[in-house]
């Protein structure tokens, strides 16, 4: 009984504490979580203004956008909405996956945009920095 | 329109181009802060592209205070 006591003033405690805490955590961290969704905010205007609503719908409903090649007819660079490779398929089949990244860290959004800038206006480039994975 | 990705989103710098063609000083103001941010964000490694509706994005390699629209992109590596 004195056990059981002592575990409940202790998780009361801890609670007390918590509650206490939490509103300084909140304050001191709030500047941050408002700086990020505020990025994210702008990042996601930019999207809009540079998608159609077609590839805005694809890289809603598929998790993706695909660019076409200005260079090669049948290929194709499809680039994730959130982090991760950009597959590269030719004729319908994947044929390559490429890594590549811009050197200052961006909005998720703002990284489709770059992909999709650097594809259709300096694709030797483009290929020319990354790392290319070959699918087998 | 200037927009500088980055990772607050992107920095916007916009002027009127016809207040420019009458020699508006803000717009002017505006146009040659746009270039220095231009200059400036080139020479760190960042890619520029110019924007115009319903057309494929265009690599540019000086800054043109006619476009609709211009997008800076940092300096991209192989991950």
């Amino acid at each position: 009984m004195i056990i059981f006591t002592q575990q409940v003033l202790t998780t009361l405690g801890w609670i007390v504490l918590a509650l206490a805490v939490s509103p300084m955590v909140w304050l001191l961290f709030q500047p941050y979580f408002k700086g990020l969704s505020s990025a994210e905010r702008r990042a996601a205007h930019l999207l809009r203004d540079m998608l159609t609503v077609e590839q805005c719908r694809q890289l809603v409903w598929h998790g993706y956008l695909e660019v076409p090649s200005p260079s090669t007819t049948q290929r194709v660079y499809r680039v994730p909405r959130g982090r991760g490779y950009v597959q590269v398929i030719e004729h319908g089949r994947p044929v390559m996956r490429l890594c590549i990244q811009p050197v200052e860290s961006l909005p998720d959004a703002d990284v489709v945009i770059l992909h999709k800038l650097m594809i259709e206006g300096n694709e030797e480039y483009y290929l020319q920095k990354a790392n290319k994975y070959l699918c087998v | 329109m200037l927009r500088t990705m980055s990772r607050r989103g992107d920095d916007r710098i916009t002027w009127d181009q016809q207040k420019l063609q009458v020699g508006d000083p803000e717009a002017a103001a505006a146009v040659r802060e746009a270039e220095r941010i231009f200059a400036q964000e080139r020479a760190k490694g960042a890619t520029a592209f110019r924007i115009d509706p319903g057309k494929p994005a265009q690599r540019i390699e000086t800054f043109d205070e006619t476009a609709e629209q211009i997008v800076l992109v940092p300096r991209v590596v192989g991950g």
